[in-house]
């Protein structure tokens, strides 16, 4: 149990929060890159332990991700990339790649192309899900922000 | 001490107001269609004034007053300057009508009015209630007038909104952030025409302010590293400027500030590209002793990113090397005397995570989806050759491993 937890919440948050690092994102908005990428992380690990496929899970997770990054950028009136680039990261397919440069090297052609289109799609998942929620209009997020604001003010 | 434009609730400030104009409908007959400021000192409001803009280039001061207790400080004479430079790239002349009294006619003359035209029996047709000043009832009413020298050339404001647009693009913000920024700022300038072409790499702008006054100019901007703390500033700044908070002097001294802002400390960004390798490393399924390696390289393999950018290497050297250095130490783990046995894909996923791209591929992505596909696509190849180079990287020194005969294990 406790080793989940860290698996899943602590390690995508702190690695999140790193990556910003490297981005030099300012020092407010840590916590909120962490959170970003966390929740990303949480979506996408629920799906694919349903036996789901990983392009699907990565959709959904950079959806998660995308409209969260969304909602922050709304209230925290800054540029919603900060939030974005950081969040997205534990999606990105790096095993995938690592995995078809392995199997190429070592010469078992079929398992890297399986394992490069797996990458491919995961990808083009990931372009999905952010095209598909910047679709939706911007005053839709400005009236959540807005309400969230509120409520914690009452 | 600032002077700031109010737009709501104009009318709380009508007290003050009717210090200098006793009828309070006629001035909220003006209030609506005016420009309201105020003198903001130490969280006070110590001076309003009102302005109204009339046609043809010509503005009229309605009504400037200072709180009782800071008269004689200076603050309406500072206010009225701020105020004519604030309206000289809009209009040409400035009006002010007053009763027939001294103390109004030496303030309006000491800040550089001179005398216009009068209407004649205006108060006593237009106030229900006759007003004394200094014993005599106002009459006539006495227009004065000043020329506004426009100080603000269209060069000034597009070399400012070009600065501003250039320290984004370079900075890794979208392409359609770096065009409304621009354009936010022409237009709060009063440069109204306004054109730009933007590129991953290059604004090219033109501007025109319906004066005659044309003006284009083309700026090359390098991809380079990105630095969003920067752009965030930006942003803000880029937010009051069209709040009218910001004169353009202010603006581009703060650009200057910005631009200067120093990257994170060197060591606190090896840590974190260090966490970063180690906690990717754990979630993609890396053991915890894996883990703590991945992090020592990512370490490591931040450390010669650094360098390797201090020394203007190009992307390509930085990713290839990168990955070779990932691979050549988790090889080196692997066959060091380490507690656990440990693989080598745990360890290298999680390293190359501080070289992964994900600025360029998320803002192509998104200037994609806005129909920027120029750019686009140049952020895309720019993502996807660093994918590559990684893998070129990890690739050679793998099989050059496999070949040596410790490739048993591969």
């Amino acid at each position: 149990m406790i080793h989940e937890f860290i698996m899943h919440v602590i390690c995508p948050f702190l690695g999140t929060m790193g990556y910003a690092v490297l981005f030099n994102v300012p020092k407010r908005f840590y916590l909120s890159c962490g959170f970003t990428g966390m929740a990303g992380w949480l979506v996408y690990h629920a799906i694919v332990s349903q036996t789901f496929s990983a392009a699907l899970a990565s959709f959904l997770g950079t959806m998660a991700v995308v409209f969260l990054s969304r909602v922050l950028s709304v209230r925290k009136k800054c540029p919603i990339t900060i939030f974005l680039v950081s969040g997205i990261l534990p999606l990105v397919p790096g095993a995938g790649i690592y995995y078809t440069v392995y199997y190429l090297v070592t010469n078992q052609l079929a398992q890297a192309s399986r394992r490069g289109m797996e990458s491919v799609k995961v990808a083009f998942a990931i372009v999905l899900g952010i095209v598909f929620v910047l679709a939706v209009p911007g005053t839709v997020f400005q009236s959540l922000a807005v309400r969230q604001r509120r409520t914690r003010k009452g | 001490m600032k002077i700031q434009q109010i737009r709501r609730d104009k009318d709380e400030y009508i007290d003050m107001l009717l210090m200098a104009d006793p009828q309070r409908d006629i001035i909220e007959g003006y209030l609506d269609r005016s420009e309201m400021f105020a003198l903001i000192n130490g969280g006070d409001v110590c001076a309003v004034c009102v302005i109204e803009l009339l046609k043809n280039r010509k503005c009229e001061l309605k009504n400037i007053v200072t709180r009782k207790e800071d008269r004689g400080k200076g603050y309406g004479k500072y206010m009225l300057s701020h105020i004519c430079e604030h309206y000289g790239n809009q209009c040409d002349t400035m009006y002010a009508g007053t009763g027939n009294s001294r103390r109004a006619l030496e303030f309006l003359g000491s800040c550089g009015f001179v005398n216009s035209h009068m209407v004649a029996n205006y108060y006593p047709e237009n106030y229900r209630e006759p007003i004394y000043e200094e014993g005599v009832r106002l009459t006539d009413k006495i227009y004065l007038k000043k020329q506004l020298d426009s100080e603000v050339s269209v060069k000034k404001v597009v070399d400012l909104a070009l600065e501003a647009g250039r320290i984004l693009l370079k900075n890794g913000a979208e392409i359609f952030r770096v065009d409304e920024t621009i354009i936010r700022i022409c237009k709060r300038f009063h440069v109204e025409y306004v054109d730009t072409f933007i590129l991953s790499h290059a604004i090219f702008i033109s501007a025109e302010n319906g004066m005659e006054e044309a003006y284009t100019k083309v700026k090359q901007v390098p991809l380079s590293s990105s630095h969003l703390g920067i752009v965030a500033e930006v942003n803000e700044l880029s937010r009051e400027i069209s709040e009218g908070l910001v004169s353009i002097e202010e603006a581009s001294d703060r650009l200057k500030k910005i631009d200067s802002f120093p990257e994170k400390r060197g060591y606190f960004q090896v840590l974190a590209a260090g966490i970063s390798s180690g906690c990717y490393g754990y979630i993609l399924g890396a053991s915890a002793l894996e883990s703590t390696v991945a992090f020592f390289i990512g370490c490591i393999l931040y450390v010669w990113v650094l360098t390797a950018k201090k020394m203007k290497l190009s992307k390509m050297i930085v990713n290839i090397v990168g990955g070779v250095l990932i691979t050549a130490l988790a090889i080196a783990a692997y066959h060091l005397p380490l507690p656990a046995e440990v693989a080598l894909s745990g360890m290298i996923i999680g390293s190359i995570m501080p070289l992964v791209p994900g600025l360029a591929f998320v803002n192509a992505i998104r200037d994609i989806a806005d129909s920027d596909f120029l750019s686009g696509t140049v952020r895309m190849i720019d993502a996807l050759l660093v994918f590559v180079y990684i893998a070129v990287g990890v690739g050679v020194t793998l099989s050059a491993y496999n070949n040596m005969g410790g490739g048993l294990m591969l």
